[in-house]
């Protein structure tokens, strides 16, 4: 019999060896991908803006059987898998690694989805730290500008980025009333998949703006 | 003839949206100075506006090019460079199908001055891997390379200035990545691009009463760089000079004397700038206080060259 391991065990043991590489941003990020993936469907496109959680995304293609044990142990070989997500890797459409682009490129894809009449959500997961990033608010900007109720964003709010607490580095609330302010619908909930789910189905009954899932990490 | 680079755009943008179907084009709060307006107006359902944000602009760009459209953006030289780490990391890094098309480069921007006039984008548009790089010299040149832009599966930057374009082609049968030559000669050679091409010409003619025999070539595609062609022309003389309305500092300057250091050891005399701009109420003058009037390049040449 072969024993069950869970997805935070499996993305310590890929992170051990290479110092811990952005662990906790991987980890607070694991229920939020597991939400996104489980839920994406054929017409849907779903961008890592936050690059930095591509060990948590491994972890989940492994869940997914799409990539094998030695594959998931490759991560940051030379190579093997890359350390923040590359376009071509499965359901990678565009590489991330520097913060603050993903909600734009979703904006293009849902411009272009409905010029086409095409259907489909974009997803875009991002970081509450990302959200230092002056382009995420033009973006945001944009996509209210353009109603684009196809574009969903999921900020995992951890409370932390890189060198120590989101509020001592840049004080980011109130963070629902800032993406209210810009012409987003927001939801709010905490990092748990089931959660998740429900609010990625309740985003679906919003329509003619986009909308802004806030996940908050209430476990210390 | 003097003719206007960013009508040239304009029109030749609104000529290529009929052809192509997927050409989208994106815009970030200058489309009456870039001319995209004629596309605006033209296509409306196919223009898209970002305000003033250049970085959302190229980004975005990304998003259209992976779902499948061509997407052109285009703003000022120098505030589309203000997105070149985007540019690099998601535009050329993902070998997207983006065209960057910018106006107001070089000084043609005279009365805005230093700011708005952009002296570095060749520069660092060309270090980047899958970047096409193209600088056309005239108006009549902007329709058929853009068509061959668009064409092109990858990203590109194509360099225009605003309102000063001296007539160089009457019918120009141009192809991407090929140097274009419009006139030869054996004692040196005379590379430019952009607006110095038609200056070169001038110059060429200068040196011809001197006796002095000038090859002409129009490098409208930096990158990637036509070597053969180059290699070619440049056995024939001992010197070579650069014209380019940017820094002699890693645009064409540098490409030409990488090239021939490496591949023909040659002295390389290379015509441009090397500092930032200044406001003028006239774009010529401004081009003379920089030394890149066919009369001040003539006279460095019979200096250098006596």
């Amino acid at each position: 019999m072969s024993e069950v391991v869970s997805p935070q065990v499996k993305l310590r043991a890929m992170l051990g060896g290479v110092g811990n590489f952005h662990l906790d941003s991987s980890e607070t990020c694991l229920e939020i991908l597991a939400a996104v993936l489980e839920r994406k469907g054929e017409k849907d496109v779903v961008i890592l803006s936050k690059g930095h959680s591509a060990p948590a995304f491994y972890v989940m293609l492994h869940e997914m059987g799409l990539l094998t044990e030695d594959e998931l142990y490759s991560f940051a070989n030379i190579d093997g898998l890359p350390s923040h997500v590359l376009r071509g890797l499965p359901f990678i459409e565009v590489s991330s690694g520097s913060l603050g682009q993903g909600i734009s490129v979703a904006n293009g894809i849902a411009l272009a989805k409905r010029g086409d009449g095409k259907e489909g959500n974009v997803y875009v997961v991002l970081g509450d730290g990302e959200l230092d990033e002056g382009q995420v608010w033009e973006a945001a900007m944009t996509s209210a500008h353009y109603n684009l109720d196809n574009v969903v964003a999921i900020i995992d709010r951890n409370y932390f980025q890189l060198t120590g607490k989101t509020e001592e580095i840049l004080r980011k609330e109130p963070i629902d009333e800032k993406w209210r302010a810009f012409g987003w619908a927001v939801i709010e909930v905490p990092n748990e998949k089931e959660a998740i789910q429900a609010a990625l189905d309740y985003a679906d009954k919003i329509k003619g703006k986009p909308k802004a899932i806030i996940v908050r990490w209430e476990r210390d | 003839m003097i003719e206007s680079f960013r009508e040239a755009f304009g029109r030749a943008l609104v000529e290529l949206g009929r052809e192509e179907g997927r050409l989208v084009v994106l815009d970030a709060d200058v489309k009456d100075s870039t001319k995209t307006v004629y596309f605006a107006r033209a296509y409306p359902e196919r223009f898209f506006q970002v305000g003033i944000s250049e970085q959302d602009m190229v980004s975005m760009a990304a998003g259209f090019a992976i779902a499948g459209k061509i997407p052109v953006a285009s703003a000022f030289a120098a505030f589309l460079m203000r997105a070149w780490e985007q540019i690099r990391n998601t535009v050329a890094r993902d070998n997207l199908n983006v065209k960057l098309v910018s106006t107001h480069s070089g000084f043609s921007d005279h009365m805005d001055g230093s700011s708005h006039q952009c002296l570095e984008d060749v520069a660092i548009t060309r270090v980047l891997p899958n970047m096409t790089v193209v600088v056309p010299a005239d108006a009549p040149s902007v329709y058929p390379l853009l068509k061959q832009v668009v064409e092109l599966e990858g990203p590109v930057y194509m360099r225009l200035g605003r309102d000063y374009a001296p007539r160089v082609y009457e019918k120009p049968e141009l192809e991407l990545g090929k140097a274009s030559v419009l006139r030869e000669g054996d004692d040196i050679l005379l590379i430019a691009n952009g607006v110095m091409v038609s200056v070169a010409l001038d110059v060429a003619k200068t040196l011809e009463e001197k006796e002095i025999s000038a090859g002409v070539v129009d490098l409208h595609t930096v990158k990637p760089l036509d070597e053969e062609t180059l290699l070619k022309l440049g056995s024939r003389v001992e010197t070579i000079v650069t014209l380019e309305e940017h820094s002699v500092y890693g645009g064409l300057g540098g490409a030409v004397a990488e090239l021939f250091s490496e591949k023909m050891p040659k002295r390389v005399i290379r015509i441009g700038t090397t500092e930032f701009g200044r406001s003028s109420r006239d774009y010529v003058s401004l081009l003379d206080r920089y030394g890149l009037t066919a009369e001040k390049v003539s006279r460095r040449l019979e200096g250098v060259l006596a």
